[in-house]
């Protein structure tokens, strides 16, 4: 007879303890850097918000979004144009009277933006999560180049081609933390709901979910918005931490490199998210600081620009080929002594 | 032709008239079938005779040419798959199609979340529902590890963890060894009799169909050839011919 308490099952919440005990350890090494590594440490923090919410649309539906990124723009836009002084607003840009007179804390400011794209996702999920096979990655490809081509060229609300400055900076190293420990428990909070369990079986056979009771499109709406505002907080972050941004800010440079920060760490597991972000922020930093040059004997060697790229698409290609599953494939990192999922 | 309660009642599961035609292909020609709680009715014949047709036009998955599917005088062909299941139609599939990368207790819990089960108490229905299909020491497994045996069987668990009004299993025994298939025997006799869940059997071991149905409708080309208690059916010529033949029954 079964015993309904053995602990066969991973529990998600162990592995987000975990991995946020081990950005806790990242963060405490990192606050002795010197500034221009501890904001690589902090970008890559935010990055992991946004592959966090990624891995919770894509990791657990099993479909990929190529325009997860827009949800950033939303997020990012909608905070900067709340925090501004109204000063700098008029100038720069041509609001309604009362959107230009609002000036909001980003503590306040932030969640609004996160709101307001889940509330996007909401609306354009309830027409995509109807699409069946890749046509739904090709319309949230769609997506994106609509949200960018209006950033681009709303003059009036992002400023067109002028970059958008003055933004409050006030994403330093332990927001960053914060966030993407935050970030890594609602993730495993909506995993270990039913939704996620139903998510992650219509992702193994469609038809089978079907037979199980399991509403398909209703169960990706659920993730597509839950993921949109995880992604849209990474937006927010990122915003606030560069203090400035044009419509390229989010745009395709963003999308590979946290897609393949996502696929590389391996996208059916959490644990494979932070491998992801880790590995993929460790290369490109190594990178841009040989693309930059260091001197030797008296001479200075730099290599050729975009070898960083180069590097990241050779290292997608080398995963996708040897470990379609990614690093961590279904892997979970969890407390001594529990079975893995 | 017999079936002792001939008048069709409301709480039963009802196909009239179905015909279901493939690029010319007539899979379904004009199919009645009752199925009442706690009933075991068996479907047999040669294959290609539109068994998994029929399963997938009562669940949703083939939408008939001709023809209604009513549970409990409820008229389902406007509902969805997901919606048909929930109203505790069941199925299981020939090829199983297990959630292959989940555990044999996520397989079997999101069953029981069909059931609206809190997440808990899903948890330990799911270990009981593995428990008794002999499973409970897999329960942590991944099903593409599982022989082939028990990844049936978890497709059998997942089906039973859904406590479903109505049943329709599609060869549960194929592919399972002697002892497996006198367990699942146990198990279909269990349900039937706890949960007053009528079940349709199709099944290619006539031994247990014979055994285990209270009556057999028997499919031929698309069509009902005959339609009686297993004696009438064992006595029946033109079942003898068309699919029996000297099989041991
Ligand atoms: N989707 C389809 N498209 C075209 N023909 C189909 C389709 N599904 C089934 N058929 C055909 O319909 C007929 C009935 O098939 P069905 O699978 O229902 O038979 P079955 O009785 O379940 O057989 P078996 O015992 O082999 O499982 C067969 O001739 C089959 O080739
Ligand atoms: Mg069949």
């Amino acid at each position: 007879m079964a015993e309904p308490s053995t602990p066969v099952a991973h529990n998600p919440l162990h592995t987000a303890l975990l991995l946020a005990l081990i950005l806790l350890v990242v963060a405490a090494i990192a606050g002795f850097f010197p500034p221009a590594l501890q904001r690589t440490v902090t970008q890559a923090m935010i990055m992991l918000v946004v592959v966090t919410g990624l891995y919770t649309f894509c990791g657990n539906s099993g479909v990929f979004s190529f325009g997860h990124i827009a949800f950033m723009a939303i997020g990012g836009y909608t905070s900067a144009i709340l925090t501004i002084l109204p000063g700098k607003k008029e100038v720069a840009l041509d609001l309604p009277v009362w959107l230009e007179q609002i000036q909001l804390p980003v503590s306040v400011a932030g969640p609004v933006a996160v709101l307001f794209a889940g509330l996007v996702a909401l609306l354009v999920g309830l027409v995509f999560m109807r699409l069946r096979g890749i046509a739904l990655p090709m319309a949230t490809f769609a997506m994106l180049v609509i949200v960018y081509v209006v950033a681009l060229n709303w003059q009036a609300v992002t400023g067109g081609r002028q970059a958008l400055v003055g933004l409050p900076r006030t994403t330093g190293l332990w927001t960053g933390f914060g966030f993407a420990a935050l970030g890594l428990f609602v993730a495993a909070l909506y995993d270990r709901t039913r939704h996620g369990l139903a998510l992650r079986c219509s992702r193994e056979s469609e038809v089978a979910a079907a037979a199980t009771g399991i509403d398909l499109e209703r169960e990706r709406l659920i993730a597509f918005v839950v993921s949109a505002m995880i992604v849209a907080a990474g937006g927010v972050l990122f915003a606030h931490f560069l203090g400035t941004m044009t419509a390229n800010t989010f745009y395709l440079d963003l999308t590979f490199v946290t897609l393949t920060m996502l696929v590389v760490g391996g996208m059916r597991s959490l644990t494979g998210a932070c491998a992801g972000v880790a590995l993929v922020s460790v290369v490109s930093e190594v990178f841009r600081s040989i693309e930059r040059g260091f001197s030797l004997g008296g001479t200075t060697i730099a290599a050729p620009p975009g070898l960083q790229e180069i590097v990241l698409a050779l290292i997608l290609l080398v995963i996708l080929l040897l470990r379609p599953h990614g690093l961590a494939g279904d892997w979970e990192l969890t407390l001594p002594g529990r079975s893995q999922r | 032709m017999t079936g002792e309660a001939g008048v069709a009642t409301a709480s039963a599961l009802e196909v009239a008239g179905v015909v279901v035609n493939f690029q010319g292909l007539r899979a379904i020609d004009d199919i009645h079938l009752t199925l009442r709680p706690g009933e075991i009715l068996g479907l047999i014949g040669p294959n290609g005779a539109g068994k998994t047709t029929l399963i997938n036009v009562l669940t949703g998955f083939q939408v008939p040419d001709h023809g209604s599917v009513a549970l409990n005088g409820v008229d389902l062909l406007p509902l969805k798959p997901h919606q048909r299941s929930r109203l505790g139609l069941v199925r299981t599939f020939q090829n199983v199609l297990p959630f292959a990368g989940l555990t044999a207790l996520e397989n079997v819990e999101a069953g029981a979340m069909a059931t609206g089960m809190a997440r808990g108490a899903g948890r330990a229905w799911a270990m009981e529902v593995l428990g008794r299909l002999g499973l409970a020491d897999k329960a942590a497994r991944r099903v593409d590890t599982l022989p082939f045996g028990e990844e049936r069987r978890v497709g059998i668990a997942r089906a039973v963890a859904m406590k479903p009004k109505f049943l329709l299993m599609d060869e549960p025994a194929a592919g399972l060894n002697d002892a497996e298939a006198e367990e699942l025997q146990r198990v279909v006799a269990g349900i039937v009799a706890e949960g007053e869940c009528g079940v349709l059997l199709i099944e290619h071991r006539m031994p247990l169909v014979f055994r285990l149905c209270h009556r057999i409708q028997v499919l031929q080309h698309g069509a009902t050839i005959a339609l009686g208690t297993p004696e009438e059916i064992r006595a029946h010529n033109a079942v003898r011919a068309a699919y029996l033949g000297d099989e041991a029954v």
